[in-house]
């Protein structure tokens, strides 16, 4: 009886301290924003002002004024302001917010997908819970995410009314596939949820293909409209369109589809296994822990797959900006821009430090681990030099003496790490190293029985040996070369990580094919504080989206469309970085209140219905019915 | 007294994105204005230009966002030390004016040994500068290994002149009347 009170006012408090954390997140946007952005201007205080009435002056001037208005023509707004946070500010958050819903509504029928076409296969059941347990999340979520598109819509029309309207001008052919696509895109999720295990396997898996595919289509659309005002084609310099498929088709349309399809799926898996572990925390029963380690573990096993070839298409999309336009790509990289990418290495550092923790903590599911323990301490060891080469500036902060002393802006030593050469070294070497943990991780309790078995570990190992080579030695060429030759040196790098990464795993899967057992996996048998790595992790990917969202968008400058719509809003400056990273954080805050929200929702699932619960477990289904 | 999930979640999830936005605030905090339009008057004397043209690569013209003086190594751009010297040379048949010209109004017609083509038109959006900002941006390069020459009615292969260089000036150097350049109404 004490235990079922106690319950009901946990579930009482949760919707209560959920409110309450929501209106703290909104107040601290409004006090953090509001106070170094915008300032109101001074009045003085009604007990200062003149107190005499002049009822009639301001009656005549309140005619006046109406006269005066009703006298005036009609004229378009260019822009209207948002109060307190000003307009840039409240579009800014509502994008994000859009965005990272939209990221993980894309995403998870993607893995869904994957998930139960492999439990289909394999006739594994498991499979099929698991992927049905991750689409349960998608249905709310699906809901926020239309809710927040109109949202900025109805933000955009508002704020920025001519500036939208050339917006639509320009795509006008685009809008209305985008409708319909929605309208597909909502037949599919919802008869794929809740068609699940209604129709034949392959009819079901059907759906879930027409899901992703519908899904993914209404991203490219969505891409062309903001990559064009990235990197605008198919239109003349002042602006009017001359091709709306080239306006689609611009430089960044293809590298960004690539980039976001990869980043929403490693973000989409993060929060995911975050759910999962979320579910682990509260469980009771060790069935319910093996069950949601496992789903935590594939989640995080989606996400790092997806992030390890992130930076390659990250790359490509540096690349393809550069080629549009120099002026663009160096404000980016050597600009304004620089030192966010200190605070990205930051990030990522965190990520693949989280990352391989996690997975070796999870070594410790299997019995007779001890063999590979060993290794653990030198891929720590060249995790953490890569990061801290990573996060390197090349330019750093310093007085008058310190810059004497240093004879310029860089440190005689420390500054040789700050420039490309070594950053895409410790990357790429970064890369290698969580791929090794990924590899002790799968070999944990197995011995391979195959007859060369020798000469494949020798194989794989010479493989790695060789890329981290090829990695160290193109970085250190890097220094001696002109800068033509050098930024070429980045392809055959990541080329060879990507050859070992592939040729290895080919490798590792046959010869691990039928590979005798050491040890069980016992599910569930992990330290708790995995799952807060596991919380942790899906945080750092949902800020990292927030700042290059941050640096995608703000790279234009003052300009709407880059070359061609000029902003002349008073929002037209870039923000200081430090500003910027505060309306991430109360971005990635306020997301996570409102992903807290979908959890509890779709955790109600699961929950007993309230008449059983009452009645006890002993209630016949009949009796459970409301009345 | 045990802490409840909820909340052990939510402070990890505050201090997660509150370490990383004071992180943000670790890094040089600048803010970048949008580019003032000037308007530049009639009767600037060369060293006015010059004066002028300093200020239009530091700013509107994002010139050093690439370019550096007296800077050596692997530059992804030329260095501009001793630019004036080289411009007269560098192409057969084309004086330091038309090179510069032509530099920025058609840059990648002539791409320097070494370096990748990369240089915007300048005249164009989204750095747009005008004829006569381009002509005060020439009278600084010149400066660069020589002496201004140009003047407001400088003519060159690219502002309706033929190549032309102009005399050189007399009797003003560079640091002598300060340019009246004004900056008209730009909003923040």
């Amino acid at each position: 009886m004490n235990g079922a009170m106690n319950r009901k006012v946990l579930i009482l408090l949760g919707p209560v301290a959920g409110i309450v954390m929501f209106i703290a997140v909104v107040w601290m946007a409004t006090v953090f924003v509001g106070r170094s952005e915008y300032r109101d201007p001074y009045r003085a205080p009604a007990a200062t002002a003149d107190a005499t009435p002049r009822a009639e002056g301001v009656a005549a001037e309140k005619a006046a004024a109406d006269t005066k208005a009703k006298a005036t023509p009609y004229a378009e707004a260019e822009y209207r302001t948002f109060p307190i946070v000003g307009s840039r500010v409240a579009i800014w958050a509502v994008a994000q917010l859009h965005l990272l819903f939209a990221a993980f509504v894309l995403a998870v029928p993607l893995f869904a997908f994957i998930i139960e076409a492999i439990g289909y296969k394999t006739g594994d059941l498991r499979y099929d819970r698991l992927a049905h347990e991750f689409t349960k999340l998608l249905s709310v979520s699906f809901s926020l995410t239309a809710t927040f598109g109109a949202f900025l819509t109805f933000m955009l029309i508002i704020l920025y009314p001519k500036f939208t309207n050339y917006l639509m001008s320009v795509f006008s052919p685009t809008f209305l596939p985008y409708v319909l696509l929605f309208f597909f895109e909502a037949f599919f999720l919802y008869t794929y949820y809740y068609g699940w295990g209604k129709f034949h396997p392959l009819l079901h898996l059907f759906l879930g293909l027409g899901l992703n595919l519908v899904g993914t289509a209404i991203m490219l659309i969505a891409n062309a409209w903001l990559t064009f005002m990235m990197s605008p084609r198919g239109v003349s310099d002042t602006g009017a369109v001359l091709s709306v498929w080239d306006a689609i088709n611009n430089y960044t349309w293809m590298p960004i589809n690539v980039h976001r399809i990869i980043a929403n799926i490693a973000f989409g898996g993060s929060v995911a296994a975050a759910y999962a572990a979320f579910k682990f925390l509260q469980a009771e029963t060790d069935e319910e822990r093996a069950h949601y380690d496992w789903m935590g573990y594939i989640g995080n096993f989606v996400a790092i797959s997806a992030f390890l070839p992130l930076p390659f298409a990250g790359y490509w999309l540096a690349k393809e900006i550069y080629a549009f336009s120099q002026t663009l790509g160096l404000t980016m990289m050597g600009g304004a821009f620089s030192w966010l990418f200190i605070i990205q290495a930051v990030l990522i550092g965190n990520l693949f430090l989280a990352a391989n923790y996690y997975l070796w903590l999870g070594m410790g599911r299997v019995d007779g681990v001890q063999p590979l323990q060993k290794f653990i301490k030198y891929l720590l060891f060249a995790i953490t030099l890569c990061f801290m080469v990573w996060a390197t500036p090349r330019s750093i902060i310093a007085t008058v003496s310190e810059l004497r002393a240093m004879g310029g802006g860089a440190h005689p030593v420390l500054g040789y790490l700050g420039v490309m050469s070594a950053k895409n070294t410790a990357v790429n070497i970064l890369i290698l190293t969580t791929f090794m943990s990924f590899l002790l991780y799968r070999r944990t309790g197995k011995v391979a029985t195959v007859a060369w078995a020798k000469a494949g570990h020798a194989a794989q190992l010479s493989i790695f040996a060789a890329a981290a080579f090829i990695v160290i030695f193109l970085g250190i060429y890097g220094y001696f070369v002109e800068a033509t030759v050098r930024i070429r040196l980045s392809v055959p790098q990541v080329s060879s990580v990507l050859i070992a990464m592939v040729s290895i795993t080919a490798i590792d899967v046959f010869l691990f094919r039928g590979a005798m057992r050491t040890g069980e996996v016992r599910w569930g048998r992990i330290p708790r504080v995995s799952q807060y790595v596991l919380i942790f992790i899906a945080v750092t990917f949902t800020w990292l989206m927030g700042l290059m969202g941050y640096v995608r968008s703000g790279l234009r400058q003052h300009w709407h469309v880059y070359g061609v719509v000029r902003d002349h809003s008073a929002d037209a400056f870039t923000p200081t970085l430090g500003f910027a990273t505060k309306v991430v954080s109360v971005t990635v805050l306020m997301f996570f209140l409102l992903i807290g929200f979908v959890f509890w929702i779709t955790s109600l699932h699961d929950r007993p219905e309230y008449q059983r619960r009452e009645k006890g477990v002993g209630a016949t289904a009949h009796e459970a019915e409301p009345v | 007294m045990k802490i409840p999930l909820i909340l052990r979640i939510g402070a990890l999830v505050f201090a997660t994105t509150g370490f990383y936005a004071y992180v943000g605030q670790m890094v040089p905090q600048k803010e970048v204005q949008p580019p003032a339009e000037i308007v530049l008057r009639t009767d600037l004397t060369t060293a006015d230009m010059v004066k002028v043209g300093r200020e239009i690569m530091e700013g509107k013209g994002l010139c050093f966002t690439c370019h550096t003086i007296g800077k050596s190594g692997a530059l992804r751009f030329p260095d501009l030390a001793g630019v004036a010297t080289r411009a007269k040379t560098r192409e057969p048949g084309m004086t330091d004016i038309q090179y510069f010209a032509q530099t920025m109004y058609e840059p990648n017609a002539f791409i320097v040994p070494g370096f990748n083509p990369g240089m915007p038109v300048i005249n164009k959006p989204p750095i747009g500068l005008t004829d006569q900002e381009i002509l005060c941006v020439m009278a600084y390069l010149q400066t660069l290994g020589g002496t201004a020459t140009v003047t407001l009615q400088t003519k060159h292969q690219y502002n309706a002149g033929t190549a032309t260089p102009t005399t050189p000036s007399t009797g003003v150097s560079p640091g002598g009347t300060q340019p009246e350049a004004t900056v008209k109404g730009e909003k923040r």
